[in-house]
């Protein structure tokens, strides 16, 4: 069985912090642009307490949300992404 | 001689067969015959009168930890015919639990199941530390069957102290608290609940989520050892990130050859994709041989608000959001101002409409107010239901309680058939929880009431094999769910034309009449757990203790 | 209203929904630089610093402000 792609994510590593984990997963960036991007991609990390710091539990995406999953919003018909 | 002869009934024996009629014979805590016509004596008769015979509910997540310790009926789950409950999730057990960590423990329960103080502190004796202690505790007590999870939360807290809420565990500490696990699963642990979203008294994750995923895999190789449950709370609010735990629940499942289920999984307006997409990812994850379980609940979502504090309800009223940020006091001013009350209904009824007519007040002073529309009151008092709100929350110093109902999760179309799914488990009543807030029981009576009568989305089958038996094979909970010889003799009797959940009321029945949320049960006869009737409709509850603790 | 070609990700709209533990929520749904929409979810307090970080007075003013605004919650 073949899971179909879902978006990418990893965890954090003990005592990791968004520098480390931008160059870990966004090695081709410059660093301050990679984490800005993270940061973007990881709201749910931002809007909570203690806002923006890790738990090792935590799920952190490295790509934005894919085509096709923003699901039909109301009031948003024909926006690029909704399905 | 038998102990108990049901007579009369329209059998559901939680298989899923077509219904039958027949009688049923109980002795010495078992079945001992299901269906036929029974020619026997019997100490105790009960007349089904054609009602439908099912095996007794099972609820597997619930919050009943210390409630059970003084209220072993778990009211008012029992009359709804719940048998057995799971307790003991999202991280949050009372055992093990060392002395030192109780008020750190209990202020986190506090946060999440907003019990009082003295629900903690004079209801119960703390007797236990390790888990065979609380489960001795519990056993002679109870009048319905448990299955206690063991904690995450208090597991890291017993071996890290503090340091729980802050790092990583070091090889040693993740060693300790695999055995201390083993523990629990020897002493009947039914598995191990954690969470990623739950927070403390100061808002501060609670420990179980500081584990790194090495923890994680560690507890579920120990859980592998007995076959056992891992229960988990998502982040339910982000379709994204439900998807990734499924995916790193099913490598746990695959790994370590446990079952494993997260709840809840909710249909929104907001994120209308979230359930089929969800149930496409567990499909394909079952489809490999993984086995993690989606809990749906029945019952819809409300918002609950009153004046006491700024609710998001009223971000879209500027002028109401605005004053209900303001310091208490001046809050108070301004509502009681003639001009600016004015200004504030002006606001909600501009264009001549007049909305909130259908908010209900949830709890008042005046005991006559509860339950009743705003848009009835305003017709009783004149104005409009805008200015009974105001009106009322000045009366009452703003201890009065709003309700808009259904807000979320509310589309019996959409619920109906996810709840259906083969893929899906009924469950996440989250019973016991958020006392202050709302009720959390009944949904087994509101599933017969509104998908399976109203909606005809489950059969009448269907829907006591989705509570009985299909919970009890999930959570590997032996010897209950099915109406056979020689199983365990928990039986509801009950008619599916009036089985329902009754008006949510607030009550004061907990420790030092603590006040919470409760539902009465409609359309339940009796209910009997292990042989003997615990609830009636006849003579409520009785003296029977029969209740125990499964063991897996 | 940010438009689709928008590279950077920003607010598309706020709606009030219920929480789970029956409390009111903001669901803000963000478009990301790659035109997909998706939404996070904020809790009465961190809404109210949000709205106050755009000088918003309502989530309908919350539409097209940038996603940075948001980050506003971090810095307190």
């Amino acid at each position: 069985m073949t899971l179909s792609r879902q978006r990418g994510f990893v965890t954090p590593e003990p005592n990791e912090d968004w520098r480390a984990i931008a160059a870990r997963v966004l090695p081709a960036e410059p660093t301050d642009a990679a984490i800005e991007k993270l940061r973007s991609w990881n709201l749910h990390l931002l809007a909570r307490n203690p806002p923006g710091e890790f738990t090792g539990s935590d799920v952190l995406f490295v790509e934005p949300p894919l085509e096709g999953t923003g699901g039909a919003l109301p009031g948003l018909d024909g926006v690029p992404g909704d399905d | 001689m038998l102990d108990i002869l049901i007579r009369n009934g329209r059998i559901v024996d939680g298989t899923g067969i077509p219904a039958y009629h027949g009688d049923l014979g109980i002795e010495g805590g078992r079945l001992r015959q299901v269906g036929g016509h029974l020619n026997v004596d019997a100490r105790h008769m009960v007349d089904a009168g054609g009602h439908v015979v099912a095996p007794g509910f099972i609820d597997p997540h619930t919050h009943f930890d210390a409630q059970l310790l003084w209220d072993g009926q778990a009211r008012p789950a029992l009359e709804h015919g719940v048998t057995t409950v799971v307790h003991g999730n999202c991280s949050l057990s009372l055992a093990p639990l060392k002395a030192a960590h109780r008020p750190r423990l209990v202020r986190m329960f506090q946060q999440i199941e907003e019990m009082p103080d003295a629900a903690f502190d004079g209801a119960f004796e703390w007797t236990w530390e390790a888990f065979d202690a609380y489960v001795d505790a519990l056993r002679g007590r109870l009048s319905l069957n448990v299955a206690p999870l063991a904690g995450h939360s208090p597991l890291r807290m017993w071996v890290m102290g503090e340091e729980a809420q802050g790092r990583a565990a070091t090889p040693d500490e993740t060693r300790a608290m695999q055995q201390l696990l083993r523990e629990c699963l020897e002493a009947g642990a039914i598995g191990l609940s954690t969470s990623y979203v739950d927070f403390d008294e100061n808002m501060r994750p609670v420990p179980s989520r500081y584990a790194h995923a090495e923890e994680l895999d560690a507890l579920c190789s120990v859980l592998g050892d007995f076959g056992r449950m891992l229960q988990v709370v998502p982040e339910f609010y982000s379709t994204d990130i439900t998807i990734a735990r499924i995916d790193q629940l099913a490598e746990l499942s695959l790994a370590h050859g446990i079952p494993t289920t997260f709840s809840p999984l909710f249909d929104s307006v907001t994120m209308p994709a979230n359930v089929s997409r969800v149930l496409d990812r567990v499909a394909e994850q079952f489809a490999r041989g993984a086995r993690v379980w989606p809990q749906v609940q029945t019952r819809p979502i409300d918002i609950s608000f009153s004046f006491e504090v700024a609710s998001l309800f009223f971000v879209t009223q500027p002028m109401w959001y605005m004053i209900l940020r303001l310091p208490r006091e001046q809050r108070l001013a301004a509502f009681r101002d003639a001009a600016t009350r004015k200004s504030l209904i002006d606001a909600v009824e501009a264009g001549g409409s007049s909305p909130w007519g259908e908010l209900r007040v949830r709890d008042s002073a005046d005991a006559s107010l509860i339950g009743r529309t705003l848009g009835d009151i305003a017709e009783e008092r004149g104005g409009s239901p805008a200015a009974v709100m105001i009106d009322l929350s000045v009366e009452e110093d703003f201890g009065v309680h709003f309700l808009s109902a259904s807000m979320g999760h509310d589309d019996p179309s959409r619920v109906g058939p996810t709840l259906a799914n083969d893929l899906v488990h009924v469950g996440a009543s989250d019973a016991g929880a958020h006392i202050q807030s709302f009720a959390t029981y009944g949904d087994t009576g509101y599933l017969f009431d509104r998908f399976v009568r109203d909606g005809r989305y489950l059969s009448l089958e269907h829907a006591v094999r989705k509570i009985t038996s299909e919970t009890a094979q999930i959570w590997g909970i032996p010897d209950r769910g099915l109406l056979k010889p020689g199983a365990a003799a928990d039986v509801v009797v009950f008619d599916p034309e009036t089985i329902g959940r009754g008006a949510e009321l607030p009550v004061t029945d907990m420790p030092e009449n603590g006040m919470r949320y409760v539902r009465d049960a409609s359309g339940i006869d009796a209910v009997i757990v292990n042989g003997e009737v615990a609830w009636s409709a006849a003579d409520g509850y009785t003296e029977a203790t029969s209740g125990n603790v499964v063991l897996p | 209203m940010a438009s689709p070609e928008t590279t950077e990700t920003a607010i598309v709209d706020a709606v009030v929904s219920p929480g789970h533990d029956g409390q009111a929520v903001l669901v803000v749904r963000l478009r990301h630089e790659n035109g997909v929409v998706d939404a996070v979810t904020l809790d009465a307090v961190t809404a109210e610093k949000v709205l106050e970080a755009c000088n918003a007075d309502s989530p309908d003013a919350l539409r097209g402000q940038p996603w940075t605004r948001l980050l506003a919650v971090m810095d307190d």
